[in-house]
C-alpha cells in the first residue's frame, strides 16, 4: 500500500522546504507519494527542479495565492 | 521524521494519486483592477519624483522594473550560489553568470565611451582594493544569506511577496548595514586599504580585460554545465 506524506513548510524559507523534502523521500518506499506545502517562492522553484532530475514524478498546484503544494511520487 | 508530517492511505485522484483532503479553495479574487490602480499609482508618483529631481524618479522607475523581473523570473542570487551543492542543478548559476556577461559588455561601453572622450570614467569609486578581507567577508555574506533565506535584493523582493519570516530579516539587514557603515571608516583604514586594487583595462588595455573577464565566464559557464550534467549522471 502506497503511503502519502506530507510535509508542512509553511513559513519556512528556502532551503529548508528542500533539505526536509530530501530526507523524507531517502526514508519512502517507491511509489509513496510527498507532498510539500510551502509559501516562499524560492523553494517553487528548485523543490521540483530537484526532484525531476531525481528521477520522480512532479507535480506543483497553487492552492492559494503564494501559497503552493508540490507533489511528488517517488520513482525510482 | 520530522513531527509535523502525516502518514495517510492513498486513493486514486489526479493524475498522482493523492489521498490528503484539501482545504477547499478560496475562491480567487480578480487582481487586475488592483494592477491597474497600482500602475497608475506608480505612474503618479514616479511622474512627482520626477517634477523634484530627474534622477530620483529614475530610481524609481529602475527600482520597481528591477524587482518585477527578479519577481517573476523567481531569480535568487543565493540560489545561484547554493543550489549546485543542494540539488546538482544550475540553472540559476548559469542565468547569473550570463548576467555577468552582459553587464560587463554595458559597463564596459559606458566606461570605454567616457574614456574615448577624455571624460572622467564613471563609477571609478568602485574600483577598490582586494585583500584577505575580501575573501572573509564574501564567506561570511554566503552563510548569513544561505540562514536567512535570500541575499540583499531577494530580500527585499520577497519582503514585497509578503513572506513575513524576512520582515525580520529586513530589520537585521538595516541594521547590520547602518552598524557597518558607522565603523567602515576603521574598517577600511585597518584592513581594507591595504590592498591592491586592480582595474583590469589598466592591466590587459580595454579589449583584452573584456576578452579575458568574457572568457572566464564562458569558462564558469561551461565548467556548470558539466557540473550539472556529472552531477544528475
Amino acid at each position: 500500500m502506497a503511503k502519502e506524506i506530507v510535509i508542512d513548510s509553511l513559513g519556512e524559507a528556502c532551503p529548508v522546504p528542500l533539505v526536509k523534502a530530501q530526507n523524507a523521500i531517502k526514508e519512502m518506499e517507491i511509489g509513496d507519494v510527498l507532498i510539500v506545502q510551502i509559501d516562499h517562492s524560492c523553494a517553487m522553484k528548485n523543490l521540483p527542479e530537484w526532484a525531476r532530475k531525481d528521477g520522480h514524478n512532479v507535480e506543483v498546484e497553487e492552492v492559494d495565492d503564494g501559497e503552493w503544494e508540490v507533489i511528488i511520487e517517488k520513482a525510482k | 521524521m520530522p513531527e509535523n508530517t502525516q502518514t495517510t492511505a492513498t486513493s486514486s485522484t489526479g493524475s498522482i494519486r493523492r489521498s490528503s483532503t484539501r482545504a477547499p479553495r478560496k475562491k480567487k479574487k480578480n487582481m487586475i483592477p488592483f494592477g491597474v490602480g497600482l500602475l497608475v499609482i506608480i505612474v503618479l508618483i514616479g511622474f512627482l519624483l520626477g517634477q523634484k529631481n530627474a534622477t530620483v524618479g529614475l530610481f524609481w522607475i529602475f527600482g520597481i522594473s528591477f524587482g518585477f523581473v527578479l519577481q517573476k523570473a523567481r531569480f535568487c542570487f543565493t540560489a545561484s550560489m547554493r543550489d549546485p551543492y543542494l540539488t546538482g542543478g544550475t540553472s540559476l548559476t548559469r542565468a547569473v553568470i550570463i548576467a555577468f556577461a552582459l553587464t560587463t559588455i554595458g559597463f564596459t561601453a559606458i566606461k570605454y565611451g567616457a574614456y574615448v572622450k577624455g571624460l572622467p570614467i564613471p563609477g571609478m569609486s568602485y574600483v577598490v582594493p582586494v585583500s584577505a578581507a575580501t575573501v572573509i567577508g564574501a564567506f561570511l555574506f554566503g552563510i548569513g544569506m544561505v540562514i536567512a533565506g535570500g541575499c540583499a535584493s531577494g530580500t527585499l523582493m520577497r519582503n514585497g511577496e509578503g513572506f513575513m519570516m524576512q520582515w525580520l530579516v529586513l530589520v537585521f539587514f538595516i541594521t547590520g548595514s547602518l552598524w557597518g557603515a558607522h565603523d567602515f571608516g576603521w574598517w577600511k583604514e585597518v584592513f581594507i586599504s591595504n590592498g591592491p586594487s586592480v582595474f583590469l583595462p589598466d592591466v590587459f588595455g580595454w579589449f583584452g580585460a573584456l576578452a579575458l573577464q568574457l572568457l572566464v565566464l564562458l569558462g564558469l559557464f561551461v565548467f556548470a554545465t558539466k557540473y550539472e550534467q556529472k552531477k544528475s549522471a
